[in-house]
């Protein structure tokens, strides 16, 4: 029991930071609808219909964007020293770490439809009979990608590099969630059966529990001196 | 074992290895038989998946001494995924020069999204991060357990990633790939690979030992040059 | 006075809450802590001073178990601190004189956060009491970065003290206090001194450090160069001492 309340402390004090200063949210939702236009200016519409690329460019926008406020889980920890504070409590450091990443996995999941929201928009996408699906490929791949955008901004927030070192250590892991997400998104955006995103699902899912697994077990070896 | 016993043992298996690389050359160059589809550049496969192996058994002794090193701290640990990185490092440069060396003449191309070849492209990547969170990391116990930490983690995603690339060439079909290994292949070609794997295998180990004798070295005289401080 | 670095502990025969054998804790290629022991029984007060870079927070940070040792280890209450287990730490109360606090929590969610993460039983009356203790209980819904610099450290104070911990470890507690602020924190160390707990605080400031303190340790280059009972020193002609043995450590 007490495992959980100290997950669920970290991820209550995480999200309410998050709404009284709304940085992260701020930068990742400007990020998402800027993306949007600029990536409406990058295809010339005589050659490629936006729709035949549009799940690529929300994932893109999803992995760029995202990874600019998981950059940032460890700065207000900085600040003032709280993270030692959290760091010498009696909480459990995988707790630590379940705590960050399902806070984040909020924020991204709720990035994540407002990027689907504006591209429908700019695109003219249309949603397909299974939106249900689609919730599902985001959240699973979200998930995944939180898990590795936490654990190694924690790594990279411990070097003198910071978040410019960030997507050198990410990008290269993140080839499948990538290659599964991109391929069930236009799928489903297609309005092709579900047993065609079945096999991708299910692809994402190990991401996201390998993610979870790995960082479970590894945060501890990075925030302890 | 002693630093001078390493090193000497580094010299003997990097000489050997250097050794059989130039008979494998005089092997590709004089005396395996050309591969009737592929043509003449079918020959630079003995050196590049030699090396492949190589690199990826490398990137196997990273990630397990990471591993190890976090569990028992022991600083050994340490230096050994360290040298296999660095020596890992070599390899993968050299599967990345020959592949699109290969590539243009058999496919048309320098670059085509080859799975094996994406992995290692990526591959290189997560040795350069493992790198760079070491040389970024002020205190260098904090480094060695960051590189522990992308060491793992790589490994631990690459057959996922392996198994994303193979499907996503399979949804694009590209110019057909022949396949690396299997029955099809003929007597001199495979004692060929052989020598390869063999004597790449020899060059590593030689260059692991003797840069593990040199890493120990420095280390000492760190420790000295404290001590004396 | 001479300069002895025997250390018998104060209080004889009793139990020793906090102890240290062989510390050492190195970054790279810097000692940072080099061999320590230390026994520390209830109701012990330490100060360590120390001339900037001689480790002492360090030290502090390792008795608190947010430094794993390089060799030796740190015992509280006769559990070995162990990095797979966490239980003890909620035996540790640590002040710094960053406060640990986040800026965008309002005085009464930082403590509440923390009570959770100590996992600790009926936080809506303990929270409370903490505040009144430090003057602060008319300032539960104002944000931390709205509190008064010293304000801010006596809810640090509160949050440090909130699980009500044995051993208590104060780092430079005393920096950027107005007066007020100071004699809050003065009070509360004070009634710290309940014969129950044990208390170490490094320090810069030779007066404040002598103050509440039963033992006196010197820090120099890692290692203590001079540790005894308070009363072995004679407050007036301290300083003159302390630069003393700091010279005499650096040799």
């Amino acid at each position: 029991m007490s495992y959980v309340r100290q997950v669920y402390a970290i991820i209550w004090k995480d999200l309410l930071l998050e709404l009284r200063t709304r940085e992260r949210i701020a930068a990742m939702g400007a990020f998402a609808v800027l993306a949007g236009v600029l990536f409406n200016y990058a295809t010339d519409q005589t050659i490629v219909r936006p729709q035949d690329v549009a799940a690529g460019l929300i994932w893109m926008t999803l992995v760029f964007g995202g990874l600019l406020g998981i950059g940032r889980t460890f700065h207000l920890e900085a600040q003032d020293g709280a993270f030692q504070g959290v760091l010498t409590s009696p909480a459990p450091k995988d707790a630590i770490f379940l705590g960050k990443t399902l806070a984040n996995f909020v924020l991204l999941f709720v990035v994540s439809l407002l990027v689907v929201a504006v591209f429908m928009l700019f695109f003219r996408l249309e949603l397909g009979s299974n939106p249900g699906m689609l919730v599902l490929t985001l959240a699973l791949g979200a998930l995944g990608f939180v898990a590795l955008g936490t654990l190694f901004s924690a790594v990279s927030s411990g070097t003198h590099m910071g978040e410019t070192l960030l997507p050198i250590l990410v990008f290269p892991l993140l080839v499948p969630m990538v290659i599964y997400g991109v391929s069930a998104t236009s799928r489903l955006f297609a309005d092709r059966p579900v047993a065609e995103v079945a096999g991708n699902l299910r692809m994402l899912g190990a991401f996201a529990v390998l993610g979870v697994a790995a960082g479970a077990v590894l945060f501890r070896y990075v925030v302890e001196e | 074992m002693s630093i001078h016993k390493l090193r000497r043992w580094g010299i003997v298996l990097g000489s050997l290895g250097v050794l059989g690389v130039l008979v494998l050359h005089a092997l590709v160059f004089f005396w395996v038989p050309t591969e009737a589809s592929q043509g003449i550049i079918q020959r630079i496969f003995y050196i590049h998946v030699p090396a492949a192996i190589v690199a990826f058994l490398a990137f196997g002794v990273v990630a397990i001494a990471g591993a190890l090193y976090l569990w028992l701290g022991d600083e050994q640990l340490d230096q050994a995924a360290l040298c296999a990185a660095e020596g890992g490092m070599v390899f993968t440069t050299v599967v990345l020069l020959t592949g699109p060396l290969w590539g243009k003449i058999a496919w048309g191309t320098y670059w085509t999204w080859e799975p094996r070849l994406t992995l290692t492209l990526l591959l290189w990547f997560i040795y350069l991060g493992y790198f760079l969170v070491r040389a970024s990391t002020e205190n260098p116990e904090r480094g060695k357990r960051f590189s522990a930490v992308v060491g793992i983690v790589g490994a631990l995603d690459i057959p996922l990633i392996h198994v994303s690339v193979l499907w996503f060439r399979s949804l694009h079909p590209g110019p057909v790939v022949f396949k690396t290994s299997g029955p099809s292949l003929a007597a001199p070609m495979s004692v060929t690979l052989g020598v390869g794997f063999l004597s790449m295998l020899l060059v590593f180990l030689g260059v692991f030992a003797f840069r593990y004798a040199l890493e120990t070295a420095k280390r000492a005289a760190e420790m000295r040059a404290r001590a004396n401080a | 006075m001479e300069a002895v670095t025997a250390s018998a502990p104060v209080t004889q025969g009793v139990e020793p809450v906090l102890s240290a054998r062989g510390l050492v804790r190195e970054y790279g290629a810097v000692v940072a802590v080099d061999g320590i022991d230390l026994d520390l029984a209830p109701g012990d007060f330490l100060t360590i001073f120390g001339p900037n870079g001689a480790g002492k927070t360090s030290l502090l940070s390792l008795l608190g178990g947010r430094l794993k040792p390089t060799r030796g280890e740190v015992v509280i209450g006769g559990q070995r601190l162990d990095f797979g287990e966490t239980s003890w730490r909620s035996r540790i109360g640590v002040l710094s004189h960053q406060g640990f606090l986040y800026a965008h929590l309002t005085v009464e969610e930082n403590l509440r956060f923390f009570g959770r993460l100590f996992d600790l039983p009926d936080l809506d009356r303990r929270i409370p009491e903490r505040l009144e203790q430090v003057g602060l209980a008319d300032r539960a819904s104002f944000l931390s970065r709205q509190l008064s610099h010293g304000m801010r450290q006596r809810l640090a104070l509160a949050r440090a003290l909130l699980h009500d911990p044995e051993v208590v470890l104060l780092d430079e507690p005393y920096t950027g206090l107005d007066p007020y602020a100071a004699s809050v924190l003065r009070n509360v160390l004070s009634s710290l001194h309940d014969g129950r707990r044990t208390v170490v605080m490094v320090t810069h400031n030779l007066t404040q450090g002598l103050e509440l303190s039963n033992r006196v340790a010197i820090q120099v280059r890692g290692a203590f160069a001079w540790e005894g009972p308070r009363e072995r020193i004679d407050a007036a002609d301290f300083e003159r001492f302390y630069h003393h043995v700091v010279e005499d450590g650096r040799e």
